[in-house]
């Protein structure tokens, strides 16, 4: 492939692309990034090859395998273009039927979604309610591309914005436009990111300055990062390119998480890629400006998100923060200054400029601005990713796009912002999300997990399960933080064993404020949100554990027994899966639980068809 | 030099001073343990922390890694300031005990008693040792390992480094034990059971109870 | 141990930022963990101190000091996966492996360990089994993922033969078939090519099987050798295209009928491939060549 030299050259590739690109051949599109794969894509794409080299249909009929599109539970599932007919949870046998259907302008009516409230099949993607209430100004790009194809990322405009700017090359003037936009950093504390780079644009010239995309995604239960990552990287190096030129930095690190083996290998891909066609490296697009990112993986520590941690992590040392100031854009990596943006900051960079500074910042509501990506989990229906406006209300991600409770129980509260974060009780779900909201509430909007919890959720084993993690996660480097965050655990154990005492929350809390005020870094600052957030809107649940040695949600083990009612039909579902064969009874007859074998480990619980497992 | 606010009193001092240099210049005591005057500054005890900015945005950060800046607004004994310092050494007392330093701080706070399950550990990795090993003695011999709970220092490996020179200067300067920097005076030390032994702490089980870090002791390979 | 390879990985990352996370990482890689002579020689030749390599080696969950089983099971314990009963799925693995999580099976068959997210969150609790993604887990499937793993059905492919399709490609250059059907492989007819690498020059038979990577040679190849892969009919070496997206060396097309492409990359170490069934505009470059 030829380097691009010049404006006119990439003008000349990317028009070129779209003209031989016949949008009018049907399109079948299978979302595979790491959970798509996890749940059968790629048997998808292997069955669709399979029928169209059989039947010799590649003139008419293309395959797309593409990063995830956001709908996880759906998946495996196809999306065939330009029709946007989507088909959930396919079986690799129903391909040949999909294509053909495609083939004939057609829909296969029994594979289509069905809306549960309605009843309905529903056959195009933007109309299914998952989708219909969400803004995928991000997202929706993961369609229409192939992450491994640079191409791909051309024909739907990539890169354009970067280019112009760059012939602009008026680097005050895309700072001003990042701050205009309103772009705040997404990796949590929502910083304004014009401002940050402003910081670093200011620094003098000399040493060299490096840029770095944190794609660390430490925060147990969100993985928008992943999303983009994999299934759109170069909106990332796009992104970078024009953080560089704005900042005169002349090095940028993508830095992932190990855990993330199909990023790392997109990512790896689209480097070179990119270098490949002249878009990386020396004097590109002819222009004198030079620019080359490396990429580096982490090695499995949540504090490496932390930026002075990563910093170190990045010089190959172990991830403890430290002190600032001096901050990263002072003196950062190798002493150079460097500027630290989440994944999901670089990429909405080029959205900016493509759809214009204005309309960028009309989006959202008020002062924040843009959308955000949350990944909604947990004890929802449609779990997956969702890309909501600035200041839309929690009910409405959770009811209109999550489509409310999975299980019997009620939604009870979302826990935003991860170990760092805290839980929002559902009184609170008027409550329009952003940055400064969600603080004000006591927990953070954070890289943007909400994980739904229901009455089956016990408040007082979520702070005790946070409180484990972030023992194990924190450096151990401050004593309050290490020691704290252990002791924390032990209080929080001993009242979900039943041993705890009304000191003990006094203990708890008292502690935890501490904590919050002596720590050095951010994740000893922010660890007691869990603690505090919980005690402050679910304070009868610990009470309850306390005064009356019972778990009202029915998860704490020792406090809990279980039995069996009269709904039981003696099915003997319950019996099969009892892993201490602790469950007697004759067929059809009401079945009993040995109290002393059972485990309380709530296999029966999860399969018996007629409710008749009782928890108290 | 730059004009600070400490505890209320204008004072100028010279740039690059930490608030610690400065506040105890003054006269202004602050209570430190990962801190030594010959060593860079680790911030890892919590236990100097100050108050710094104004209410209702002020701030704790540790004095001794927070450089003076023209302005700054500090008090190095608010409500806040002694609140957190207090709970600091409760947990210190919960988990080290024995150590005669930690008992003296908490005797100068006040802090009587402390109601976390009581630990016996022998180190509170405040990192002196490893930085008097490294900065002072050149030898990088014993360092962290691990992280969160299960963070630890002492050799790679946990055998005996050929890089250390055995000086024992980190006994020396370990504030959690006493009985560590005693054996080569014996006047100072607690029970003078350690004085006596050759190497000074003949069975493991022993020196367990004696809190050595290094197993083996890096005192023991002495002969 | 082999001091050789390590002094490899140490000059592949010579000089490089964060070198010493890639080091370790790569010798985690060949090894499953890291040996303490391994550790020793990297403080040696890299010039850095022990301890502070040891620290490096102790702070990061991805690395292990201890000699890891055969097969490794990762349970998630993300909160999204422990809200949906994960801690239940650990306990029924430790019970049937009697194993505790960071430990390893006394005959060296299984390592268990919990993770903190492995951002399938939607799917979870998720157990990843040798590099098999398991979604959806219930206690009662513990014992199937276990038996999976044991077998080693859990990484390589499995179950309806549907899947495992032969493909027929031509040579992109003259449009001859490269299927040989007198030389079989995994009972199908194989991929004739010819090879040249080291001033040698052979035949090499690649499985037509979709997705598999067998092939037999005529010449045993070093593993990181790039190679030329050539028509056995017209004699011409192939063009090189794209680069593989696992290693990143060049891959050589080979035609479907009917039109699409087969890559394979000509690193003697991978030979991964990909199939594209459309021709875009960068990838046209194959199709002009042979009118040419
Ligand atoms: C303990 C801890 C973990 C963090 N983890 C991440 C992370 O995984 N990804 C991320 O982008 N930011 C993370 N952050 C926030 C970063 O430190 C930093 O604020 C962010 O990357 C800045 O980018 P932004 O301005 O684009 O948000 C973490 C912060 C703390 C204190
Ligand atoms: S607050 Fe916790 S994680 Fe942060 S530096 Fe201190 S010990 Fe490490
Ligand atoms: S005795 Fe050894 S470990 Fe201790 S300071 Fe001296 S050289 Fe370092
Ligand atoms: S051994 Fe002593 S000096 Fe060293 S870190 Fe522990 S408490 Fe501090
Ligand atoms: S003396 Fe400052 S933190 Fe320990
Ligand atoms: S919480 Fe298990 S995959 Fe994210």
């Amino acid at each position: 492939m030829e380097q691009l030299t010049s404006f006119g050259m990439f003008k000349a590739l990317q028009e070129r692309i779209v003209s031989e690109s016949c949008p009018e051949i049907p399109t079948i599109v299978v979302p595979a990034g790491t959970c798509g794969q996890a749940s059968g894509a790629l048997e998808l794409i292997r069955a669709a090859h399979h029928h169209i080299l059989k039947n010799n249909l590649q003139a008419r009929i293309r395959i797309r395998a593409t990063g995830c599109h956001g709908f996880c539970q759906a998946e495996p599932s196809v999306y065939v273009e330009p029709f946007d007919t989507f088909y959930p949870k396919v079986d690799p046998a129903r391909m040949k039927d999909i294509i053909q259907a495609a083939l004939e302008g057609r829909t296969v009516e029994d594979l289509l979604y069905v809306d549960d409230a309605g009843g309905e099949r529903i056959e195009r993607l933007q109309d299914i309610p998952f989708y219909r209430h969400q803004k995928r100004t991000l997202l929706s790009q993961n369609e229409r591309i192939d992450p491994l194809e640079i191409s791909d990322y051309l024909k739907i405009g990539g890169y354009t914005a970067f280019a112009g700017l760059l012939a602009d090359n008026d680097p005050a003037r895309i700072i001003e436009d990042v701050k205009r936009s309103g772009l705040r950093g997404r990796g949590g504390a929502g910083f304004l990111t014009g401002a940050k780079w402003e910081f670093l644009a200011r620094q003098a010239d000399g040493k060299g300055k490096i840029i770095v995309c944190n794609a660390d995604e430490g925060d147990p239960g969100a993985y928008m990062d992943r999303s983009l990552l994999e299934g759109n990287p170069h909106s990332i190096l796009e992104g970078m390119l024009t953080g560089a030129l704005a900042t005169g930095a002349d090095q940028g690190v993508l830095y992932v998480r190990t855990e993330y083996p199909l990023a790392i290998r997109h990512l790896n891909n689209a480097l070179r890629q990119a270098r490949e066609l002249g878009l990386l490296g020396k004097n590109i697009l002819g222009t004198g400006f030079h620019f080359d990112i490396s990429l580096v993986k982490g090695a499995g520590a949540f504090v490496c998100g932390e930026e002075t941690a990563l910093m170190r992590s990045i010089e190959g040392k172990m991830g403890e923060p430290r002190q600032r100031p001096p901050f990263p854009v002072q003196k950062g990596i190798e002493n150079k200054p460097t500027l630290i943006n989440n994944v999901e900051t670089w990429a909405n960079v080029p959205v900016i400029f493509r759809m214009g500074v204005e309309e960028y910042a009309a989006t959202g509501g008020g002062e924040e601005t843009g959308t955000k990506i949350f990944s909604l989990v947990g004890k929802i229906k449609n779990t997956g990713l969702v890309e909501v406006p600035m200041g839309t209300p929690i009910k409405d991600i959770v009811f209109n796009i999550g489509g409310g409770q999975s299980g019997k129980g009620g939604v009870k509260a979302v826990q935003t912002g991860g170990p760092s974060g805290g839980c929002i009780p559902a009184e609170l779900f008027d409550l329009p999300i952003g940055y400064g909201s969600l603080a004000k509430v006591g927990s953070i909007m954070g890289s943007g997990g909400m994980i739904v919890m229901d009455e089956n959720t016990c408040m007082v084993d979520v702070a005790r399960y946070f409180m484990n993690f972030l023992k194990g996660e924190s450096c151990g480097k401050c004593f309050p933080c290490r020691k704290g965050t252990q002791r924390m655990y032990e209080l929080l154990d001993d009242i979900a064993a039943g041993r705890g005492t009304p000191g003990h929350l006094d203990l708890l809390e008292e502690l935890a404020l501490v904590l919050k005020d002596v720590a050095m870094c951010g994740l000893g600052q922010t660890a007691s949100n869990p603690v505090l957030s919980t005690l402050k809107y679910f304070r009868d649940e610990y009470l309850e554990h306390i005064e009356n040695k019972r778990c009202p949600a029915g998860v704490c083990k020792a406090l809990i027994h279980f039995s069996i009612n009269e709904n039981c039909t003696g099915c003997g579902a319950c019996v099969k899966v009892c892993p201490e064969k602790a469950i007697k009874g004759e067929r059809k007859q009401q079945h009993v639980i040995d109290a002393g074998l059972c485990s309380r480990c709530g296999s029966c619980k999860g399969v018996c068809a007629f409710d008749a497992i009782e928890v108290r | 030099m730059v004009t600070v606010t400490i505890n209320g009193l204008d004072v100028s001092v010279e740039e690059g001073m930490t608030i610690l240099e400065a506040a105890r210049f003054i006269g202004f005591p602050i209570p430190t343990l990962c801190y030594h005057e010959g060593l860079s500054p680790y911030g890892a005890c919590r236990l100097c922390v100050v108050e710094i900015g104004e209410a209702p945005r002020s701030r704790l950060v540790s004095s001794c890694t927070y450089p003076v800046e023209e302005g700054l607004k500090i008090r190095t004994a608010s409500k806040r300031v002694v609140q957190a310092r207090r709970m600091i050494i409760e947990l210190l007392l919960a988990s080290c005990p024995q150590s005669k330093t930690i008992q003296d701080l908490a005797s100068a706070y006040g802090v009587r008693t402390q109601r976390f399950k009581q630990e016996y550990e022998d180190c509170i990795l405040c990192g002196l040792c490893v930085r008097m090993c490294s900065e002072q003695m050149m030898a990088k011999a014993i360092g962290f390992r691990g992280r969160g709970t299960e963070r630890s220092v002492g050799t790679p490996f946990d055998i005996q480094s050929d890089v250390c020179r055995l000086c024992g200067a980190c006994m020396h300067i370990c504030p959690a034990c006493q009985l560590r920097c005693t054996y080569n005076e014996p006047e100072k030390a607690i029970c003078n059971a350690c004085a006596n032994l050759r190497p000074p702490c003949l069975e493991k089980e022993q020196y367990d109870d004696m809190m050595c870090y290094m197993d083996p002791c890096v005192a023991c390979e002495i002969k | 141990m082999n001091p050789e390879h390590i002094e490899k990985i140490i000059a592949d990352h010579e000089g490089r930022q964060g070198a010493i996370i890639s080091i370790l990482e790569d010798i985690q890689d060949l090894y499953h963990y890291l040996p303490e002579e391994a550790l020793r020689m990297v403080a040696r030749k890299t010039g850095q101190s022990l301890v502070d390599i040891y620290g490096v080696a102790t702070f990061y969950k991805a690395f292990s000091l201890k000699p890891r089983g055969r097969h490794l099971i990762s349970v998630c314990m993300g909160t999204a996966c422990h809200v949906r009963s994960a801690p239940g799925i650990v306990d029924e693995f430790t019970q049937q492996l009697g194993l505790r999580p960071g430990e390893t099976t006394e005959d060296s068959e299984f390592t268990l360990e919990t993770v903190n997210c492995l951002g399938t969150c939607a799917l979870g609790p998720i157990v990843v089994a040798d590099g098999t993604y398991f979604s959806n887990v219930k206690r009662t499937d513990v014992k199937k993922i276990i038996h999976k793993a044991r077998t080693g059905a859990a990484g390589a492919r499995s179950g309806r033969d549907e899947r495992l399709f032969p493909v027929d490609v031509l040579c992109p250059l003259c449009g001859r078939t490269l299927t040989d059907a007198h030389h079989q492989i995994e009972n199908n007819s194989s991929i004739a090519l010819d090879v040249s690498f080291d001033g040698k020059k052979g035949w090499i038979r690649l499985s037509s099987l979709y997705g598999s990577t067998c092939r037999e040679s005529e010449h045993e190849m070093p593993p990181d050798v790039l190679v030329s892969l050539s028509c056995p009919g017209c004699g011409r070496n192939f063009p090189e295209k794209l680069n593989c997206i696992e290693c990143g060396a060049p891959m050589v097309p080979l035609e479907f009928q009917g039109g699409g492409v087969l890559y394979v990359c000509a690193r003697s170490g991978c030979m991964s491939r990909r199939i594209s069934l459309d021709v875009p505009v960068l990838r046209a470059e194959t199709a002009s060549a042979r009118q040419a």
